[in-house]
């Protein structure tokens, strides 16, 4: 039995390349509009980079402020911790998940009775 | 290092006994766990290399610090952050075991997991303090050599501390991680310079100084690459030390024939500026002794299966292997070549063979490696017994071993903040001429002048390195 892991739309947020382009941009320029991310991505149009800055704030890498007509976006930085602990928390869970799938494919090995050392 | 701690764990129950679910920690085969976790005996002491999963391109490589077969598994890691794991098992059943995991990972690990993974991190308030920088390789092949290079520049920024500092202002020291890649390293080295840093010491391949050299250019800080390279790329404001490939060749060629009688010999290097550097001078050197060049190949930065070249090594009837390649990618040669039987074949030379590579290649792989650096742990020097005391005072007695890179990076830091304290507002060009032209016949270790090409002649036995002389190039 594994216990859950702490599922995190995060892990995936910068599998995307528009994604880490718009992270990339972020990085370069500091906040900016959504028309000015937009303007600096030839490869999709405004609606698809609304779509992958929607899975972005998500996920908590990055965060948007509302001013009149305009929408300012900025990389957060706590974001980016939770999602770097979500990371690890995910490697553990797969660690045991590893150990559990390797107790039913393969033949035991033979024992260790003695102990070697303790440091 | 003060720093918060956050602990993780997990943990799994499967139907093994305690005995077997432990004695399937470091197998290769497809019974192996914790991502196939690699040590070459499951005792404490023993390095261990794990692959990060999740497309990190790192690993987490340390030593065992406690093995109760059956009961805990401890690993103290330093790359790519200093951490432990430990691992128990608790029996449940007849053949029931719970395994637990915990892992402690500092602050330092968060942020350098969320850099490695894309996020731009704030950069540093001001502290008031002479800020330097230190560009290593904390993921990515060259993660192995690098591993004690972070210690000893703290060791030497807090030793500076201790005196006083430079001009009354205390020093800082930085840290970025290039990935062993030169874009890495190009976008690191602009941000340590925006934090203010005023000198940039590095311990990376000459691929990523390059680039990280090119970057600095525009503005005014010292760049200084202090290890093993081939030379070249010297500017008013960028300096080379460490090692060079002509003066290793012409100790190592002449033992090894002496020794061995092989003269045919055949090439391994990376596609980059350090081997096809290394690979010159060897030729050179070899011909002018009469020995020849059979053949030489070279493989991208980051290979790790090597079989196509030790099938050409073979075929080629060479009876001297010399390999300019470095890290992980050096660790799986070497173990492919031990394991494919080239040990019988051919006598093997290494330019990289510090003491933190031979302890992931092995004491089996690695044993009769002929080598030449300028510094091994085991040297005599004034000076190397107390450094020794002190790098395991401040790190422990499961940090890695010091090598020719880390001291040679203690002793850069050391000497230029002599000289900065010295002339606290003498512009990085000054500096660095000032440096270069810095008159030392000291022997001790921390003070011997860099720009002398000293070396050990060496050759690996089991799992220590062997000093057999000492030449002056």
């Amino acid at each position: 039995m594994v216990r859950p892991s702490t599922e995190s739309l995060a892990f995936d947020a910068l599998s995307d390349g528009v994604r880490r382009q718009i992270l990339a941009i972020l990085s370069d320029h500091g906040e900016c509009t959504v028309s000015e991310i937009t303007e600096r991505i030839d490869s999709v149009g405004r609606t698809t980079v609304s779509s992958h800055l929607r899975v972005l704030r998500t996920s908590g890498v990055v965060q948007e402020r509302k001013v009149g007509r305009y929408r300012y976006v900025r990389l957060d930085a706590d974001g980016s911790v939770r999602e770097a602990l979500d990371f690890l928390q995910r490697i553990m869970t797969q660690a045991a998940d590893e150990l559990s799938a390797s107790a039913v494919t393969a033949e035991p090995q033979e024992s260790f009775e003695e102990t070697l050392a303790v440091g | 290092m003060n720093s918060a701690t956050v602990t993780l764990s997990s943990e799994a129950d499967v139907n093994l006994t305690p005995a077997e679910a432990f004695g399937r920690f470091g197998r290769r085969d497809d019974a192996g766990w914790m991502f196939r976790a690699r040590c070459h005996r499951v005792a404490p002491g023993y390095a261990v290399a794990i692959d990060l999963p999740g497309g990190c391109d790192a690993q987490v490589l340390g030593r065992l610090r406690v093995v109760l077969p059956g009961r805990e598994i401890v690993i103290e890691h330093d790359q790519p952050w200093r951490g432990q794991l430990r691992i128990k098992f608790e029996r449940t059943g007849m053949a029931q075991t719970r395994v637990r995991f915990r892992a402690q990972v500092p602050s330092e690990g968060i942020e350098w997991l969320a850099r490695h993974r894309g996020a731009s991190l704030p950069t540093p308030a001001p502290t008031g303090a002479r800020r330097v920088g230190l560009l290593t390789s904390k993921s990515g092949s060259g993660a192995v050599y690098s591993m004690a290079a972070e210690y000893m520049a703290q060791l030497a920024v807090e030793q500076a501390n201790a005196s006083g500092g430079v001009d009354h202002r205390p020093v800082e020291l930085l840290i970025a991680d290039d990935a062993t890649d030169h874009l890495q390293a190009r976008r690191e080295t602009v941000r340590l310079i925006e934090a203010g840093c005023q000198a940039i010491f590095a311990c990376v391949t000459s691929a990523s100084f390059g680039a990280a050299a090119a970057a600095a250019e525009a503005y005014d800080v010292l760049m200084v690459h202090p290890v093993i390279n081939e030379g070249g790329m010297e500017a008013k404001r960028v300096i080379r030390f460490g090692e060079r490939p002509e003066a290793q060749m012409g100790t190592l060629s002449r033992i090894v024939e002496r020794e061995t009688g092989g003269n045919r010999w055949f090439l391994v290097g990376q596609r980059y500026s350090w081997s096809f550097g290394a690979h010159r001078a060897a030729a050179k050197i070899l011909d002018a002794s009469g020995s020849r060049v059979v053949a030489q190949r070279f493989t991208s930065l980051g290979t790790r299966e090597f079989a196509p070249i030790i099938d050409s090594i073979r075929a080629s009837g060479a009876d001297v292997v010399m390999s300019s390649l470095v890290g992980a990618d050096e660790v799986a040669f070497q173990q492919q070549a031990y394991e494919a039987g080239l040990r019988d074949l051919a006598s093997r030379v290494s330019l990289v063979m510090d003491e933190c590579t031979l302890e992931h290649v092995g004491p089996a792989a690695g044993n009769g490696i002929w080598t030449a650096l300028n510094y091994f742990q085991s040297v005599s020097n004034p000076g190397n017994t107390e450094l020794l005391q002190a790098y395991r005072e401040h790190f422990g007695p499961w940090a890695p071993p010091l090598s020719s890179l880390s001291t040679n990076m203690y002793e850069a830091i050391r000497q230029y903040l002599e000289l900065a304290a010295l002339h606290p507002d003498a512009a990085p060009s000054q500096l660095a001429a000032d440096w270069r032209t810095r008159k030392s016949d000291r022997d001790s270790v921390g003070q011997r002048n860099m720009a002398t090409q000293r070396l050990y002649l060496a050759r690996a036995e089991e799992d220590v390195i062997r000093v057999l002389d000492e030449v002056v190039a």
